[in-house]
């Protein structure tokens, strides 16, 4: 107890020197820019049309951005570490379309007249979720689960 | 002299707004959409016409150019009788707002920080709250995020008159990063106590807290791992693991394979509509799910995927695969799309799970696009074959057709008609009107 309270006031003063030196080394830390600098064509982009795939500073390869079928399944994945990265080309009501508190419309409904863009529950799906809610009911939580959705409550009661 | 500075600070900040905001670069996403719904149920027929405002504004550039405001939230009119399918109340008007924030953005190291109603999505969190929170990167790859506030409350369950969610929230994500090719993310989110209930059952129903881990691998960009696994920290079990291993053996060939697996229990622990008497049975079990697809780049015009997932659950398995054909013609405007898939799961799955129903079904979808300068117009055809009869149908099929005119560059009129058959309605017949109004003051290319 005595060693320790011996060696506090040198473990303080390293810690003040550490927490200076990365408040100095923040500074050289790069922001992404806010936005994308170029008009982006209509439709899925392919971030390495453009971008040469190689990797700088911290950013992750450009490749991994690549909106293909599979990217656009598993975006979750990339907002969850990279959300920042999503906002340079995307309005954030772009995500609200289909994330909201409370929904208004189904995002089916919502992006009738795009049917290119990824939106959940096309068709019928009263029906189907009668099938998909018991074959996979993780798929319904990921949204439904805490939000309470008035067309979920009004029959699971 | 310190009484008149702090006068002098509210009401100079205050006289600063309008100039700032006259600086500000703003944008406004304006969707005024009025729908007519007719529904025909074997005798009875009902009639719906909701009007609803959807508006997103984003006021950049504020203050110093570093602050902005970021607001969306939609309201509702109804000009035809309509039932609130919770309360049984006649609800003529309603509205939420999605979000609404201040946000700081430093002009160091990715750095920001938020107030007011937002969502904040970092490695398994992904909540709404209202309240603050604050990410940066830090030295040597390290970077950290934070929130706190109340979570954003819903309605309420009707049987137990509560949402299921405690009154106060937080949490936050710490994470390193290696040169882009590395990132390992430990996060955690705490609610206070949940509500409970005479009718809530302690043994699969509580509080929502949760920590986890998420992780990318990418040691050169041909190969790529990227998942997640979180525990609840209350019933002391994993929640979920979710993996994704992807190659791109080409430039023009992506293949993916994932695994997931579910300890529902666990996952739905905090959700009170999860843990109604209607999935109770449900909660001892587990659910793990192997996938794999193929993304292949035809030509500049043209992507065909195929993909294929089995389910393995405890009551049963089923698996489900098919293709879809991508076209993109940018030059003339013009995208469209097919697909096909079959779901093959056994009577257990069924609408109603009896040993002579199946839970089997095809669905085919076909759509096409055309957007000009001066008008747009898509169509949008989804059938499904059910293998045993559903409710009487051996089939269900919809058919949506848009037609619109930009009557400016950043205003659209456009009317949709929806018409269809199904399981729970002999005929559906759905219009829209929706005008549209995009317009942005700033520069780069938002989508």
């Amino acid at each position: 107890m005595r060693f320790i309270s011996k060696i506090f006031p040198v473990l303080a003063l390293a810690g003040m020197v550490l927490i200076l030196s990365a408040c100095a080394e923040m500074k050289a830390i790069p922001n992404l820019s806010p936005w994308h600098p170029e008009e982006l064509a209509k439709g899925p982009v392919t971030c390495t049309e453009c971008h040469e795939d190689q990797q700088k500073g911290t950013m992750k390869p450009f490749s991994a951005f690549n909106h293909t079928q599979i990217f656009l399944r598993s975006h979750g994945f990339y907002v969850g570490s990279d959300d920042r990265l999503c906002n340079t080309c995307h309005k954030r009501s772009f995500c609200a379309d289909c994330h909201t508190v409370r929904t208004e419309v189904k995002p089916a409904e919502m992006l009738s007249d795009r049917p290119d863009r990824m939106a959940p529950h096309r068709g019928d799906y009263l029906t189907l979720h009668k099938i998909e809610g018991k074959l996979d009911p993780a798929s319904c939580y990921r949204c439904h689960g805490r939000a309470n959705n008035e067309r979920c409550v009004g029959c699971h009661r | 002299m310190k009484k008149l500075l702090y006068r002098m600070f509210p009401a100079m900040f205050l006289l600063s707004l309008p100039a700032g905001a006259l600086a500000a670069e703003t944008s406004v996403d304006s969707v005024s959409m009025l729908r007519f719904r007719q529904e025909a149920t074997g005798f009875e027929k009902g009639t719906f016409i909701p009007f609803t405002q959807f508006l997103g504004v984003d006021v950049d550039k504020l203050g110093d150019g570093n602050l902005s405001l970021h607001l969306y939230g939609w309201g509702r009119l109804d000009l035809a009788d309509r039932i609130n399918q919770v309360d049984n109340s006649d609800s003529s008007i309603d509205g939420s707002l999605t979000y609404g924030y201040l946000q700081y953005r430093f002009n160091v190291a990715n750095a920001h920080a938020r107030a007011g109603r937002f969502s904040f999505n970092e490695g398994i969190i992904h909540e709404q709250v209202d309240g603050v929170s604050a990410r940066t990167d830090l030295p040597y790859g390290f970077g950290i995020s934070a929130f706190g506030g109340a979570p954003v409350h819903t309605i309420s369950r009707p049987s137990v008159g509560t949402d299921g969610k405690g009154d106060g929230i937080f949490g936050g994500r710490f994470n390193y990063r290696w040169n882009g090719r590395f990132e390992l993310g430990v996060s955690g989110v705490y609610e206070t106590d949940a509500p409970t209930t005479s009718t809530t059952d302690p043994r699969f129903y509580g509080s929502h807290r949760l920590v986890g881990g998420d992780l990318f691998i990418s040691p050169v960009s041909m190969f790529q791992i990227s998942g997640r696994t979180s525990y609840d920290a209350e019933t002391g079990n994993f929640a979920e693991h979710s993996y994704q291993f992807l190659v791109r053996p080409t430039d023009t060939l992506v293949v993916a394979a994932t695994f997931d697996k579910q300890n529902y229990r666990d996952l739905f622990f905090s959700s009170i509509l999860f843990t109604s008497p209607d999935f109770l049975n449900r909660l001892g079990e587990k659910n793990r799910a192997y996938g794999l697809s193929a993304v292949y780049n035809l030509n500049k015009n043209a992507d065909l995927s195929g993909d294929f997932k089995y389910y393995n659950r405890d009551i049963g398995d089923a698996d489900r695969f098919g293709g879809d054909l991508r076209l993109n013609f940018p030059e003339k405007s013009v995208r469209a799309g097919a697909g096909y898939h079959y779901l093959r799961a056994s009577s257990v799955f069924a609408v109603l799970p009896i040993p002579s129903n199946s839970g089997s079904y095809h669905e085919l979808r076909g759509w096409a696009m055309r957007d000009t300068s001066t008008y747009f117009a898509s169509f949008d055809l989804i059938n499904q074959i059910f293998k045993k009869e559903v409710e009487g149908k051996d089939a269900a099929w919809q058919g949506t057709a848009t037609v619109g005119y930009h009557l400016s560059p950043d205003f659209s009129l456009s009317g949709d008609l929806t018409y269809g058959q199904n399981a729970q309605y002999n005929d559906e017949l759905k219009g829209l009107i929706r005008l549209t109004y995009n317009k942005s003051t700033g520069k780069g290319g938002l989508k």
